[in-house]
């Protein structure tokens, strides 16, 4: 299929394929698990927080305890959909950046180096938007979030975006470097 | 490491095109997050500058009403730029290496990576759609990134997939 001299492709790691592959298994199967178990999660969610009406700021009326925990509920339900979302679109960032690290990069060092900053930060972050649900009963709602924020969101986060420019300035030297060849 | 001696790889430019989309989808999904109240009071103050463009009639209840809209359809636009910055980078990425792997004759690659490319710039459309209902008034603005950002680029990646399909039907005949 190729021509000679054709630009190639270079595989990245087996670990990084598999670390994205099972980033968007572990969507699918959250996507299913909303689905198949919304009654139980709900109730596993409502209870943690009515058994912490303090960190809920629950006052004991109902009228407005419920609007309390109806919100809590919907970002409850919002964390597992966007992990849902996140980690099936990281999986494949993570396959397409890292076959390019591994294509482009030449020296050895900073292609591990991309390669493990796009793979650890595209596969951690959505697991902050777990975290965050899960957090949510036990901590209450901005808790919840600013734990999920600066023990997740922000590092890994912050490992895709600085790797992915990174490896875009690559590829643009690379380009300006085979045209001055 | 290993190294395929088989699968041919698009222009670095494509590739480059895509991953740019990737990261400023993903750099513009950080802003949202962390930077929420200051874009928020920059497109309040962008309002602010163009009553004209808001159709302000000097009544606050009104007044408010259209400046909360045009300040939702601003972070709408940058929501939406996060949205496809992502997803549209891959389509431009993962369509790209099929033309590269799959589609003979250089001249029918060189079309299909043109057309994709322009494609893959289809989520700056909304960016400018924020920004131009800020600027330009919110429906002003609206029909403006839609009719000449967002519908030609959507065409140019509507197009180039349609070429990958047909180029992909025509191989398997």
């Amino acid at each position: 299929m190729t021509e000679p001299d054709a630009p190639t492709w270079r595989v990245p790691p087996r670990w990084v394929l598999l670390v994205a592959v099972l980033s968007i298994v572990a969507a699918e199967v959250g996507g299913g698990s909303m689905a198949r178990y919304k009654v139980e999660l709900t109730r596993w969610a409502r209870e943690g927080m009515l058994a912490r009406p303090g960190v809920h700021g629950l006052v004991g009326v109902r009228d407005v305890d419920e609007r309390i925990l109806d919100e809590a509920l919907v970002k409850f339900d919002a964390g597992l959909r966007l992990f849902h979302m996140h980690a099936e679109g990281m999986g494949l960032v993570i396959i397409a950046t890292s076959m390019v690290a591994a294509t482009v990069i030449r020296h050895a060092a900073a292609r591990r180096a991309i390669i493990a900053l796009l793979t650890t930060g595209g596969a951690g972050y959505p697991v902050g938007y777990l975290v965050w649900s899960a957090l949510i009963p036990s901590h209450g709602l901005e808790r919840a979030k600013t734990l999920a924020e600066w023990l997740i969101w922000v590092p890994f986060g912050s490992a895709t975006i600085v790797a992915l420019w990174c490896l875009a300035g690559t590829v643009a030297w690379s380009m300006l470097a085979r045209r001055r060849a | 490491m290993l190294m395929s001696a088989t699968v041919r790889r698009p222009p670095l430019a494509v590739v480059l095109v895509a991953l740019v989309i990737l990261a400023l989808g993903e750099t513009a999904g950080a802003a949202m997050s962390r930077l929420k109240p200051e874009i928020q009071r920059y497109a309040a103050a962008r309002v602010a500058a163009n009553p004209g463009a808001h159709g302000f009639s000097g009544s606050a209840e009104y007044d408010d009403e259209v400046r909360e809209r045009a300040i939702f359809t601003a972070e709408a636009g940058l929501s939406f730029f996060h949205l496809h910055g992502e997803g549209v980078g891959l389509v431009l990425f993962f369509a790209s290496a099929l033309v590269a792997a799959l589609v003979p004759g250089q001249r029918a690659r060189g079309a299909l990576y043109l057309l994709l490319t322009l494609g893959g710039l289809f989520p700056l459309g909304y960016l400018a759609y924020g920004a131009a209902a800020l600027e330009l008034g919110r429906d002003a603005g609206i029909e403006l990134a839609e009719r000449w950002i967002l519908s030609p680029l959507g065409v140019s990646a509507i197009a180039g997939l349609a070429g990958l399909w047909l180029a992909l039907a025509r191989r398997r005949a």
